[in-house]
């Protein structure tokens, strides 16, 4: 009960964040902004802790599937004034359509060739954004018309934030929902060991594409959020630096946790917005983060949210009961 | 109901399973025996399809089992323990007891709009989980990480992983080892009972615990099946001494050739 | 036409050495600790800086700056290894590859702060000018590379194959516990294996410095195609690192000269997909069969 009480206050909190927002002035629209787009990279980390955390495939590229989202939902707007709506779905589609190419070998690859075949595909997905500038603009980007979501104008800031705020919280249901049935538990089973559960029914190559798809997709309609939200899509917000700063919010959140996740997309925003100015130390923080979570809080963040629930009294050993008492 | 002829399982150039013939009836318990090495394990892989076979062949009640790929061998009816439980250290108790029913589950991804299916296949779910952790004793420890357990409750929760999907055949593979006399008779008991609804087929090395549940045993070496029969056969059996129970101290100076 | 594409080959291998050293660096790192180091570029373009340093604020003649820097890269390695990755022995894989990222990240950040993202210029130590041979234009600078390649390469074998150290670096690879109980001083052995494999990155680096200058993200190309190169080498085998550098240099120039520079990532990676599909542990790899 009380995790649902933290949630809803939390919710609500949230909810509330823009009202509070007005009476700071001008500059209003610069917070909204970075509350807003924190809640779409806490959309992403949901994504990539469901693929690293739950299925245990490691993604080192997950900017490509946003990046394509975004790119998707900004060209069919800029074309043909497509909404919010659709831009998602696209989005979402052409991401998981995406990951499928990566999908398939990487249910063959071991460990650490996944993450350097995950490492190239955002690489190349950089690339590619740059290299078509028929379709993409190359580095001059794509600049987005009027935001519309299902007929109703959502151009505004405070209405964005409203969008990328039920939007997560969507996402968190959704996820929620899936971890606690039959595909989430198989995703677990798989990363915990693939043999036995195979043995008990997981078809293991299938299971892997399936949590591949479900997190492109959740990444690729948070970029077309993403697009919507900025109003301009470029190269240079994606690459390897994007994908890491994702990579860092899983890890230092702790693997296989929405909270944590969430937690971790606070942490390395932060971070990223609090030491923007000083080049290179966002960088340090977060690397120096990740070392000392792995080394020293292997949980990460969630291991502090939420402490392990122990074992009912069965803990000691069964023989203590047959302690003679003379003895 | 399990019939194997001729079945040879290769690795590269070992023979680890050679030739071998096997008839397991639809309820019982079996033995499988043998020095370590054996091939023993190897066996259990192959009837659950975990490893390739180079020759031979296996049937369930008629049907090949050859074609299935490793996840579909639940569904055959065929389930399994490991030797080193290989529980999911992730999930709670009910969810591993959950996952061995991924194979009768059908919830796809609109689990995570939770359906009135989903809801409802779950309930049913975990009523059967239920059942089965308070007939073994689980019950209590149901939302503990198996990591928390002591070693004899997860090996009993490995059996019950196999269990929940009321196999047609139970393989398990040496469910004893490391368990203390304590933990020994619980687990016994169940798969007593176990084989009375089904075939277990059971990797073990301790005579006196087997001469009291398994009726009839096969011992292999070398790949080989070298005896079958009752445990009180086996026991008397002069190859079996030869090769697996020895003879006593006296003669233990000179090892006798396999 | 031939010459031209002799060219474009020539060039292509004078790069490939730099590839294939990373991938030899890697690959002694991953045979030893079976830990695939996603900070080595960093690492090298680390040692890089000392080297830079060592030249513009102590005026060190270039063969001392380069010495000095593969020392301070044998250290770098050494220290990384007992301090981070020896904690981390029995820690799953994705752990592992997490640290080596965090320290990716770290690195890039520190050097970042220090001395900034402008790039500074490495002059070229070689200033012979390049030399004309059978219509093919040598750069003494190519010639160079490959040479510290081959000798380098040279110098690995002898170690893996004749040395005791080598000796122990093979036993561990097979079976680090057993390595232990023969009396191999394993912590010993991997640090070095760790010195080693980015002091080559190291030799990567500085070589690569005059083209791309110093910056924090002065390797990320080069260290991405070492990882390809290592890859489609198998990642256990030296020759397939050393041979895969070559040839994705070659490939790499190939693809410069005939198709977009831009995209010769992208398609590295496509090939590179494909390789895999088919041959899911690289050209040259061993399966690893796991016991159940």
């Amino acid at each position: 009960m009380q995790r649902h009480t933290i949630a809803i206050s939390l919710i609500v909190l949230c909810a509330l964040l823009p009202l509070v927002l007005q009476l700071i002035g001008e500059r209003q629209v610069y917070w909204l902004f970075v509350v807003s787009e924190f809640f779409v990279f806490a959309i992403v980390a949901i994504s990539l802790d469901l693929l690293m955390g739950r299925s245990g495939q490691i993604s080192l590229g997950h900017s490509g599937f946003v990046a394509l989202g975004a790119y998707a939902a900004a060209i069919l707007n800029e074309q043909f004034g497509a909404d919010l709506a659709i831009g998602m779905l696209a989005g979402g589609c052409l991401a998981g359509i995406a990951s499928l190419i990566l999908g398939f070998p990487a249910t063959r690859l071991r460990g650490h060739y996944l993450g350097i075949v995950t490492l190239g595909f955002g690489i190349a997905v950089d690339q590619i954004a740059l290299k078509w500038d028929s379709l993409t603009g190359g580095d001059q980007g794509v600049h987005l018309h009027k935001a519309v979501l299902l007929g109703l104008d959502v151009g505004t800031p405070v209405r964005m934030y409203y969008v990328a705020l039920v939007a997560l919280l969507v996402t968190v249901l959704l996820v929620w929902n899936l971890t606690g049935t039959r595909v989430g538990r198989a995703f677990a089973a798989i990363k915990d060991s693939e043999v036995a559960a195979a043995a008990m029914g997981v078809p293991i190559a299938r299971t892997k594409v399936l949590a591949f798809i479900c997190s492109a997709f959740l990444a690729g309609a948070a970029g077309a959020i993403y697009a919507f939200l900025a109003g301009f899509v470029a190269p240079e917000d994606f690459g390897i630096d994007s994908s890491l700063l994702f990579f860092a919010m899983v890890v230092i959140g702790g693997m296989g946790s929405i909270p944590g996740a969430i937690g971790g997309a606070i942490v390395v925003d932060a971070v990223k917005n609090a030491a923007a100015t000083v080049s290179g130390l966002s960088l340090t923080i977060l690397g120096g983060m990740i070392v000392l979570v792995v080394l020293f809080f292997p949980g990460g963040l969630k291991a502090w949210l939420r402490p392990r629930r122990a074992a009912t009294g069965l803990v000691h050993e069964p023989d203590d009961a047959a302690i003679p008492q003379d003895a | 109901m399990l019939e194997a002829r001729q079945l040879t399982v290769r690795f590269g150039g070992l023979t680890a399973v050679n030739a071998l013939d096997l008839d397991i009836p639809d309820t019982g318990v079996f033995a499988l025996v043998g020095p370590n090495g054996a091939g023993k394990t190897t066996l259990i892989n192959a009837l659950s399809r975990v490893c390739s076979v180079a020759e031979g062949s296996i049937h369930l009640n008629g049907s090949d089992l050859l074609d299935l790929r490793p996840h579909e061998a639940v569904r055959a009816g065929i389930a399994r323990s490991f030797q080193r439980a290989e529980l999911f250290p992730t999930l709670s108790v009910t969810e591993n007891l959950l996952v061995g029913l991924h194979g009768e589950m059908t919830t796809g991804l609109e689990g995570a709009l939770r359906t009135r299916s989903t809801r409802a296949q779950e309930r049913a779910a975990r009523a059967r989980c239920e059942s089965l952790m308070r007939e073994l004793d689980l019950w209590e420890l149901r939302d503990c990480a198996p990591a928390d357990l002591p070693y004899g409750h997860q090996k009993l929760l490995d059996v019950a992983r196999a269990l929940i999907s009321r196999p047609k055949l139970l393989l398990l593979d040496e469910p004893f080892a490391g368990l203390t006399d304590a933990e020994t008779p619980r687990l016994l008991a169940c798969i007593a009972a176990a084989g009375q609804q089904c075939a277990v087929l059971m990797i073990e090395h301790h005579f006196k615990l087997l001469e009291g549940v398994a009726q009839r045993m096969t011992v292999m070496n070398f790949g080989r099946k070298i005896a079958e029969g009752t445990p009180a056969e086996m026991r008397a059996d002069p190859e079996v001494i030869r090769c697996y129970l020895g003879t006593g101290r006296q003669k233990a100076a000179e090892p006798a050739p396999c | 036409m031939t010459q031209y594409l002799l060219q474009i080959s020539l060039a292509g291998l004078a790069q490939g050495s730099l590839f294939a050293l990373t991938a030899l660096g890697l690959v002694v790192i991953y045979n030893a600790s079976s830990v695939v180091n996603f900070a080595h570029g960093a690492m090298g373009m680390a040692a890089t800086y000392v080297a830079y340093v060592l030249i513009t604020e102590l005026h060190a003649p270039f063969a001392l700056a380069f010495v000095g820097a593969l020392l301070a890269a044998f250290v770098l390695g050494v220290v990384v290894q007992k301090a981070l990755l020896g904690r981390l022995a029995n820690a799953p894989l994705l752990t592992q590859i997490v640290v080596t990222l965090g320290l990716y990240m770290f690195l890039q950040g520190v050097l970042g702060m220090i001395f900034g993202y402008n790039p500074r210029p490495m002059a070229n130590a070689i200033t012979m000018a390049p030399v004309i041979l059978g219509g093919l234009v040598l750069r003494p600078q190519d010639v160079v590379q490959l040479a510290l390649l081959l000798i380098l390469s040279a110098a690995l074998a002898a170690l893996f194959g004749a040395t005791k150290l080598g000796l122990g670096m093979r036993a561990i690879t097979e079976n680090a516990y057993a390595a232990r109980l023969m009396g191999i001083p394993v912590g010993n052995v991997l640090g070095t294996a760790w010195g080693i494999g980015v002091l080559l990155a190291a030799v990567a680096a500085i070589l690569a410095a005059p083209t791309t200058s110093v910056t924090p993200n002065m390797m990320d190309t080069i260290v991405v195609y070492g990882f390809v190169a290592a890859i489609l080498g198998g990642f256990g085998s030296m020759v397939g690192a050393l041979v895969g550098g070559l040839v994705l240099g070659v490939v790499v120039n190939f693809i410069d000269a005939f198709l977009a520079p831009e995209l010769a990532m992208s398609i590295v990676f496509g090939i590179l997909l494909l390789v895999l599909y088919v041959r899911p542990d690289g050209l040259f790899g061993r399966m690893k069969v796991q016991k159940v």
